[in-house]
C-alpha cells in the first residue's frame, strides 16, 4: 500500500537523489522531475547543479530507482519570479537570496501546482529540513541546516512537503547514495547561486542591466561623516560587511556599512560600526500563528550565521516587524532574510530592510 | 499505470518475430562466421550477407553491390553528406552540401561538418507546407555541389517531397542526389529503379529490424570518401567486420515491409484519418499539420497555449507514447527545427504532437488513443493557464 503519491524535486545532485530514494524505499509512489529554469545555453559552463549533465543524471537516478522522470520547464516564471527580482533588488542597493524566492514561488507554489495535477499528495526536496505535522524544523546537519532559505513558504504547503534527508549529516547522504551506487553520490557541492556561473553576480548584472544603470556606474566611496576616501565603479558590486574593493591606507581595515542608492554612495566605516541591534522585516511570512509584540524568538540574519535572541517591539500595519536584538549583529543586510526560529522549529521571516 | 498505448513508431518500432527468427542462427553458435574468412564457416556469412543485400536491392529496384550496410541512419546520412564532400574536396571539385533546413539533424549536423572543415552548407528554406524553394534549389543546383540531399518522408512532420524530380534536376545540373529514405520505405512507394538518386540512407529500427543496422544504398561509384578506414570490407567505403544478424535483420524486415506495403499502409493510412478526424473534434485548437497528407504512418498536429513539458510528463501518465514537440538536451520543449523553418513557430506558446503509426497499430489502441489524450490536453491546458497567469 503506497505512503501517497510525491513529486520529488531532483536537481541531479546527491541530496535530491538520495531524498528520492528515500521515499521510494518509504513506499511512497515516488514521480522525479527536474525544473528547468534557466536558459542551458552554450555560454554557461557546466555547473554541478544546473548542466544538463545534471538532467542527465537525475534522469539515470530515477531511472535506477525505478520511478518515472520528468523535465518541467519553469523557466518564464523563474525569470520573472527569481532573476528579475535579483537583479532589482542589486539595483536597489540590496544584497538578495534568490534561493528564498525560488523555494517560495518556483518549488513550493509552481512545482506544487504541477504536482497537484499529476494528482501527487506531495511535493519532495533534498533540502537539510525536517518537516514535522505541518511545521519546519533545522535539519540533524546544523552545518548543512537550509531552513534559513524556507520562511517564505506558504504555511497550508508545509504538510504537503516531504524533505527526507533533513534527518541525515551529509557523509550520511553520500553513504546512503554509495549504498545504492547512485551515479550522483560523490558529485561536488554546489554552493553557488545556479543561474550565476562562477560566483560572478556582477557578471549578471551587466547581462541585465543597462550599461549606464546608477547600480553598475561610478559613485563615492565615502564615511558615515561624509568624507569621500576615494570612488567605485557600481555600488551594485559591494554588499554590507565587504572589505574587498575598499581603498587602502586607513588606520583600521573598511567595511562597508551600507549602501545609499539615490547618491550612490557606498559608506564605509571600522568593524565596529558593523553591529546593530535592530533588525525590521518586510514581506513577513509566518508557518505559525504570528508573533505578537513582547513575544521572544532567535532570529538569523545571514545563512550560516549563528541565531540571536531578539524580541518582537513592533508589528506595523504595513506588514512590517520591527525586532530588537538581544544582542548585537555584525552586518545587518537589507535583501538579505531575517528567518525567526523558535529553538529549532522555523517560525517564519522576512526581507531585511 | 495503464498499458502503454504506443504512437511512436517513427521514432522506433519493436522488432518483428519473423525478422528475429531470420536473425536467430547468426546470434548462436550455428552461424557465427566472419564473412571475410575463407573457411567455410566464412562462406556461409559470406552468403547470409549476399542474400541479405539482394533482399535489400529486390525490394527497393537497385543492386546487390549497392547496398552498403553501416550502423543505421545517421551513419548513412554522413556518408552520403560528408563522404560526398570530402571526396568532391580532395578532387578539387565544389566543397559543398546542399541540404533543406527540414532535414534530419543526421544530415544538417553533417552538413555543418562540411562548413567546419572548409567547405559550404547550402540550406534550402521550405514553405509553410514544408515544400522546398525551387528557384533557390536550381541556383543552388547551378553553382554546382558535391551533393544534394532532400529526404523523401520528414520524420516529424511527414511531409514528403518528391524526391524522383529533384534528383533529375541535380542529375541535370551535374549534382548527385542523396535522399533520407528512413522514413520512407515501406510506407510510401520508394522504388529506385530508374530513378536518378544516386544514394539513399535507410534504417532498420524504424519497421521492424532492430537499432544498430541501416545501409547507405550507392547507386552511383566512386562518389564517397570513407569516413572510417579498416579492413577493406565493402569495397573501403564502410569497411569494418560486417554485422551479420543485423544485415540479415535488415533484408527481412525491408522485404516485409516494401512487399506488405500497399495493403498496409492503406490501412494504416485511414486509421490516420480516423485518428485526425476525432482529435480535431475533440480538442479545441488543434491543428493538423501536413495538409497535403504526405506519409500515410505520421499524424503530426499542434496545440496552441499548452505548456511542453507538462504535456509531455502527462501524456507519459496516462500510458500514451508519442512525441512532443523537439525537446533540447535541456528539456524545453520548444518549437524544433522544422516547424521554425516552416515559420509555423511564431510566437509559440503551444506544443507539437507528432502521433506515428505502424502496420501492427489496430483500431483499438486508437481508440484507447482517443479515449485518453483529450483528458490529457484538457488537464495540462488548465496547468498551463494557471502557471502562466500573472502574478
Amino acid at each position: 500500500m503506497s505512503k501517497g503519491r510525491v513529486l520529488v524535486a531532483m536537481s541531479g545532485g546527491v541530496d535530491s537523489s538520495v531524498a528520492a530514494a528515500m521515499l521510494v524505499e518509504q513506499g511512497y509512489d515516488v514521480i522525479g522531475a527536474t525544473m528547468r529554469l534557466f536558459c542551458y545555453g552554450e555560454t554557461v559552463p557546466d555547473r554541478p547543479c544546473c548542466s544538463v549533465d545534471s538532467i542527465t543524471d537525475a534522469a539515470s537516478v530515477a531511472a535506477n530507482l525505478g520511478v518515472p522522470h520528468y523535465v518541467l520547464d519553469l523557466e518564464d516564471r523563474f525569470k520573472r519570479e527569481v532573476i528579475d527580482d535579483f537583479v532589482a533588488e542589486y539595483a536597489r542597493g540590496r544584497t538578495p537570496i534568490p534561493c528564498v524566492r525560488c523555494n517560495t514561488f518556483t518549488k513550493f507554489r509552481d512545482l506544487l501546482a504541477h504536482a497537484r495535477a499529476l494528482e501527487c499528495e506531495f511535493v519532495a526536496t533534498g533540502h537539510y529540513a525536517r518537516t514535522v505535522d505541518g511545521r519546519i524544523f533545522r535539519g540533524v546537519d546544523r552545518g548543512k541546516d537550509q531552513t534559513y532559505f524556507l520562511w517564505g513558504i506558504d504555511r497550508s504547503v508545509v504538510e504537503h512537503m516531504l524533505t527526507p534527508i533533513g534527518t541525515l549529516t551529509k557523509p550520511e547522504t553520500r553513504d546512503y547514495a554509495r549504498g545504492l551506487g547512485l551515479v550522483t553520490a560523490d558529485k561536488p557541492e554546489s554552493v553557488e547561486i545556479c543561474f550565476v556561473p562562477d560566483g560572478d553576480y556582477a557578471a549578471v548584472l551587466e547581462q541585465h542591466l543597462e550599461p549606464d544603470d546608477p547600480a553598475l556606474t561610478a559613485g563615492p566611496i565615502r564615511t558615515e561623516t561624509g568624507t569621500v576616501i576615494g570612488s567605485h565603479d557600481g555600488y551594485a558590486r559591494y554588499t554590507v560587511g565587504q572589505r574587498r574593493r575598499l581603498p587602502g591606507g586607513s588606520p583600521e581595515p573598511l567595511y562597508v556599512l551600507r549602501i545609499v542608492p539615490e547618491e550612490r554612495a557606498v559608506v564605509v566605516g571600522g568593524e565596529a560600526e558593523l553591529f546593530g541591534n535592530q533588525v525590521t522585516l518586510e514581506e513577513v511570512n509566518w508557518l505559525v500563528p504570528p508573533l505578537q509584540v513582547g513575544d521572544q524568538c532567535d532570529i538569523q540574519i545571514r545563512y550560516r550565521a549563528r541565531p540571536v535572541p531578539a524580541q518582537v517591539t513592533d508589528r506595523a500595519a504595513t506588514g512590517r516587524l520591527h525586532l530588537e536584538l538581544l544582542e548585537p549583529a555584525k552586518a545587518i543586510t537589507p535583501g538579505q532574510s531575517g528567518a525567526v526560529y523558535r529553538d529549532d522549529q522555523l517560525l517564519g521571516g522576512g526581507v531585511i530592510c | 499505470m495503464s498499458e502503454i498505448v504506443y504512437f511512436d513508431h517513427a521514432a522506433t518500432t519493436p522488432v518483428r518475430p519473423e525478422v528475429r527468427d531470420a536473425m536467430s542462427p547468426f546470434l548462436s553458435s550455428e552461424a557465427y562466421g566472419n564473412p571475410s574468412s575463407g573457411h567455410r564457416a566464412g562462406r556461409e556469412a559470406q552468403a547470409a550477407l549476399d542474400r541479405a543485400r539482394s533482399r535489400i536491392a529486390d525490394a527497393l529496384g537497385c543492386a546487390a553491390g549497392h547496398v552498403i550496410f553501416t550502423s543505421g541512419g545517421t551513419e548513412a546520412d554522413n556518408l552520403a553528406v560528408l563522404g560526398t564532400a570530402l571526396r568532391a574536396h580532395l578532387e578539387g571539385r565544389a566543397f559543398r552540401a546542399i541540404v533543406a533546413r527540414t532535414e534530419h539533424k543526421a544530415i544538417l549536423d553533417a552538413a555543418g561538418a562540411v562548413e567546419r572543415l572548409g567547405g559550404e552548407a547550402v540550406l534550402l528554406d521550405v514553405d509553410r507546407t514544408g515544400q522546398i524553394a525551387m528557384d533557390a534549389y536550381r541556383d543552388a543546383l547551378a553553382r554546382g555541389a558535391a551533393v544534394a540531399s532532400v529526404m523523401w518522408v520528414n520524420n516529424e512532420t511527414g511531409v514528403t517531397h518528391d524526391v524522383v524530380g529533384l534528383a533529375e534536376l541535380a542529375r541535370d545540373a551535374g549534382v548527385p542526389f542523396h535522399t533520407d529514405a528512413v522514413q520512407a520505405v515501406g510506407k510510401v512507394p520508394s522504388d529506385l529503379g530508374g530513378t536518378a538518386i544516386a544514394l539513399a540512407s535507410i534504417s532498420g529500427h524504424k519497421l521492424g529490424a532492430p537499432k544498430g543496422i541501416g545501409a547507405l544504398i550507392m547507386r552511383v561509384p566512386d562518389l564517397i570518401e570513407p569516413l572510417i578506414h579498416g579492413g577493406g570490407q565493402q569495397g573501403g567505403v564502410r569497411p569494418g567486420t560486417e554485422n551479420v544478424a543485423g544485415a540479415v535483420g535488415l533484408g527481412e524486415a525491408v522485404a516485409l515491409a516494401v512487399a506488405e506495403r500497399p495493403a498496409a499502409m492503406e490501412r494504416v493510412r485511414d486509421l490516420k484519418h480516423l485518428l485526425a478526424a476525432e482529435l480535431t473534434a475533440a480538442v479545441p485548437g488543434l491543428e493538423i499539420t501536413d495538409a497535403a497528407d504526405g506519409a500515410p504512418h505520421i499524424l503530426h498536429v499542434t496545440i496552441p497555449e499548452i505548456d511542453g513539458s507538462a504535456l509531455l510528463t502527462h501524456l507519459d501518465q496516462a500510458g500514451i507514447a508519442c512525441s512532443t514537440g523537439s525537446a533540447c538536451a535541456s528539456g524545453r520543449v520548444g518549437p524544433s527545427h522544422v516547424l521554425v523553418a516552416m515559420g509555423t513557430a511564431n510566437d509559440w506558446n503551444g506544443s507539437a504532437l507528432r502521433l506515428s503509426l505502424a502496420p501492427t497499430t489496430t483500431r483499438a489502441d486508437v481508440d484507447a488513443l482517443l479515449r485518453r489524450m483529450p483528458d490529457v490536453i484538457d488537464r495540462v491546458r488548465v496547468l498551463t493557464a494557471a502557471l502562466r497567469g500573472e502574478t
